[in-house]
């Protein structure tokens, strides 16, 4: 009797192993985006050039971006869907899973990292100002002294020229950058300073919508790396986007695509692949 | 002696005797079977006694070579995860981080030839700058190699390729300069703007292209060694599973034959089956815990050890270049706006405190006590301090790279004073005299604080190395030895059947 409930015991024991066994082969890679049939992506509505929604099309360099990323990652494009983030959404939606992946002029910071993994940078993008094809007196970020700058509330890209670089440039206030464009073009101020890759989107709309020549002065002051947005603990999806963007360059996708989206702007873009942030 | 309860009469021609023992063997015991019974059930139960003790040995012996081979694949599992961790891949992947480093190195030397001119009295001269120019080449030509060696995918391979090709271009390129620099002999300080120009697009090069893609490199063969680790560290640990379950199994079926023979034969206990099931249990034990440690050896290679030090050179290298930026930044007027950005960028990924521009971060890096406490920080050394401690000296060693980095942000904050207020000659001073040599002093520091982790590093490999030691012999000859005793303690009972 007692052998046989010892006997009973042993076969529990030996079971629960093998149960927990299984458990720690799998486990872990569960949620990695490799092995995902259908990808969302998460990408900005409103950033022309970058990521922009008309009607129901998306379109931009961001958007070409995510969907060579998915084709890499074996996800073809009728399995994958584009959800709007917000710069105050993206990190949460990621860890809430909303979201898989997030190609949203997305910029690397420590900050941000001990929230999300980030592969790349794709591209390093750099504050810049964007002038009337006709000035010549704007060379460079020291030129913006005593010059009409576009403010808008709650971008960083304004302090970082009166307060950080201690230039003081004359706020000069939109309600977007779009706004801003606007009023370059109707001479109500003189330059508008953000990323180089945003400002070289709003140039070429503006020049494709017919409106007054604008030229990028090609002075970067800022290094923005844009990195594509993972949940932190996918060190496997992490670097497998790596590898698609590595490709990528590799293979001429990616300066085919800077060509594609911001040559007519005139930004001088860089064709090389980035220096990656590393996944862990 | 013999305790035969029931007295070996059956038919020979009874088909669960049949099957249970082999032919030729009188089956004892066996009543008459109950009609009725499922024929399956019939043969899967032995329903003599020797049959049982047959059943029973047979499959000790086979539990017996199970519990063995889960032992030894798990050992050569950890024995694996140690040799790739310890002796192959991971070395090699910590001599690639070298490639990065000798790479902004040749950058900084170049800048620095270019800047001292014909000017002896500085910390540096050009000849000096130039050799060092020389043996940083070569380093970064062996790094190459090694991590073009440790390429295993076409895009790595090519990205390895290209480093190759840039590194020619920018050679040639370097070169130009020098040789254009060496005509025109000028004092310490800015070179002429044929010279600056070549010097942009060697730097350009070096910064656009030939440093992102080692970098890239370097995270690359990393990856190679993260999934060894995982996989092999997984590996042995399921093995440990394995180990115990099949360990279990077997000492059930000891204790089960012991049972039955005490049952049948009316014994209390039979000595050489008692040995044999101490010895299993022994073994599942001793090899649960050897292979345990195995892990924690394998992960303290890993986490304590490796990925520090790889991450520690990259914050090395990245201060380097840094350091060069300085340079760089008195060297070519035109451009120190957006070298100042980059080398506060870099300073940034060191060790990360929110500034929008160096005299804040310097503001708030003086305000950081070296101790414990404080305002946390990120980058590299926020990483670094908030890793638990991996061998002794590590909390202080990094205090010093802490006191020492601000030192060269200090005297960073006054080159950059001096040539604001137009003092570009004395900052040249500064800059190849005190901040030099703190940036070497700071360097010197985190050299320190890496080899504590390569300590712990090789410490966990011995570790792992020895833990195994001499298990290939021991696993045969405890196998031998429990078949031994199962001979001995089965024999004489089945002897009491002839």
């Amino acid at each position: 009797m007692r052998a046989r409930r010892t006997t009973a015991a042993l076969a529990a024991l030996a079971a629960a192993a093998l149960g927990a066994a299984g458990c720690g082969v799998t486990g872990a890679e569960d949620d990695s985006i490799l092995g995902k049939d259908t990808l969302t992506i998460g990408v900005s509505p409103d950033q022309p050039g970058l990521g922009q929604l008309t009607g129901s099309t998306r379109e931009g360099f961001d958007i070409d971006v995510a969907r060579e990323v998915a084709k890499r990652l074996g996800v073809d494009a009728s399995s994958l869907r584009f959800k709007n983030v917000t710069s105050a959404s993206r990190e949460e939606m990621l860890e809430r899973g909303e979201v898989d992946l997030v190609v949203a002029t997305y910029s690397i910071t420590p900050e941000r990292k001990t929230r999300v993994a980030f592969a790349g940078p794709y591209y390093v993008a750099h504050q810049d100002i964007l002038v009337r094809g006709e000035t010549t007196d704007i060379r460079n970020v020291r030129n913006l002294a005593g010059k009409r700058l576009c403010e808008v509330p709650g971008s960083v890209s304004f302090p970082r020229v009166t307060k950080e670089k201690g230039i003081a440039a004359v706020s000069a206030q939109a309600s977007g950058y779009s706004d801003c464009l606007a009023k370059l073009q109707a001479g109500q101020l003189d330059a508008v300073s953000t990323d180089d890759l945003i400002l070289a989107g709003l140039a070429a709309q503006a020049l494709k919508s017919g409106g007054r020549p604008l030229k990028i002065v090609n002075s970067p002051f800022t290094d923005e790396p844009y990195g594509i947005g993972v949940r932190k603990d996918d060190t496997d999806g992490c670097e497998a986007v790596n590898k698609a963007i590595t490709t990528m360059y590799q293979d001429g996708t990616a300066p085919k695509l800077l060509n594609k989206w911001f040559r007519l702007s005139r930004l001088d873009v860089v064709t090389t692949v980035p220096q990656f942030e590393g996944c862990d | 002696m013999t305790a035969v309860q029931r007295s070996p009469a059956a038919s020979p021609a009874s088909p669960a005797a049949s099957e249970a023992g082999p032919p030729g063997t009188r089956a004892p015991g066996a009543p008459a079977r109950r009609a009725g019974r499922p024929p399956l059930r019939r043969r899967l139960v032995p329903r003599t006694n020797v049959a049982r003790i047959r059943a029973f040995t047979a499959a000790i012996v086979v539990a017996l070579a199970a519990a063995l081979a889960a032992t030894w694949l798990a050992i050569d599992d950890a024995r694996d995860g140690v040799r790739v961790i310890g002796h192959d891949a991971g070395p090699q992947v910590v001599a690639t981080g070298d490639l990065y480093f000798a790479l902004t190195d040749m950058d900084a030397q170049l800048a620095n030839a270019l800047l001292v001119g014909r000017t002896a009295d500085l910390g540096i001269t050009r000849a000096q700058a130039v050799g060092r120019y020389d043996a940083d080449r070569r380093q970064a030509g062996t790094a190459l190699l090694q991590a073009a060696r440790l390429a295993d995918e076409t895009s790595e391979e090519k990205t390895a390729r290209d480093l190759l090709e840039a590194l020619g271009r920018y050679e040639r390129l370097a070169g130009q300069a020098l040789q254009l620099d060496d005509q025109s002999a000028h004092a310490a300080g800015p070179p002429n703007a044929k010279v600056v120009e070549l010097y942009r697009q060697a730097t350009d090069l070096m910064k656009l292209d030939l440093l992102p893609k080692a970098y890239n490199l370097t995270l690359d063969n990393g990856t190679l060694v993260r999934h060894t680790y995982e996989d092999e560290r997984s590996a042995v640990l399921t093995g440990v599973i394995w180990v115990i379950v099949t360990g279990l199994v077997l000492v059930a079926l000891l204790v089960g034959l012991q049972l039955s023979l005490a049952v049948r034969f009316r014994r209390l206990l039979n000595p050489a089956l008692a040995l044999a099931t101490v010895g299993v249990l022994a073994l599942t034990v001793a090899s649960t815990l050897m292979l345990t440690a195995q892990a924690g050896d394998l992960r303290r290679a890993k986490e304590d050890g490796f990925d520090s030090i790889l991450a520690l050179s990259r914050a090395r290298a990245i201060g380097n270049s840094a350091n060069a930026d300085q340079t760089r930044y008195l060297l070519d007027p035109g451009r120190s706006d957006t070298y100042e950005q980059v080398f506060l960028t870099k300073s940034q990924s060191v060790m990360y405190l929110r500034a929008g521009n160096l005299a804040a971060y310097n503001q708030a890096l003086q305000g950081v006590p070296s101790g414990q406490g404080g305002p946390k920080y990120l980058g590299f050394l926020g990483t670094e301090a908030a890793r638990a401690q991996a061998g002794p000296g590590q909390r202080q060693a990094l205090g010093r790279v802490l006191e020492d980095w601000k030192r060269f942000q200090q005297d960073d904050r006054q080159i950059r004073e001096l040539t604001a207020a137009g003092r570009r000659g004395q900052a040249i001073g500064v800059r190849t005299g005190t901040a030099a040599r703190d940036f070497a002093a700071y360097d010197a520091s985190l050299v320190k604080l890496i080899q504590i982790h390569r300590t712990a590093f090789d410490r966990a490999v011995d570790d792992g190395d020895g833990g195994s030691r001499g298990w290939e012999l021991g696993l045969p000859v405890v196998g031998v030895a429990v078949l031994a005793l199962l001979w001995v303690g089965v024999r004489p009972r089945l002897a009491e059947y002839r």
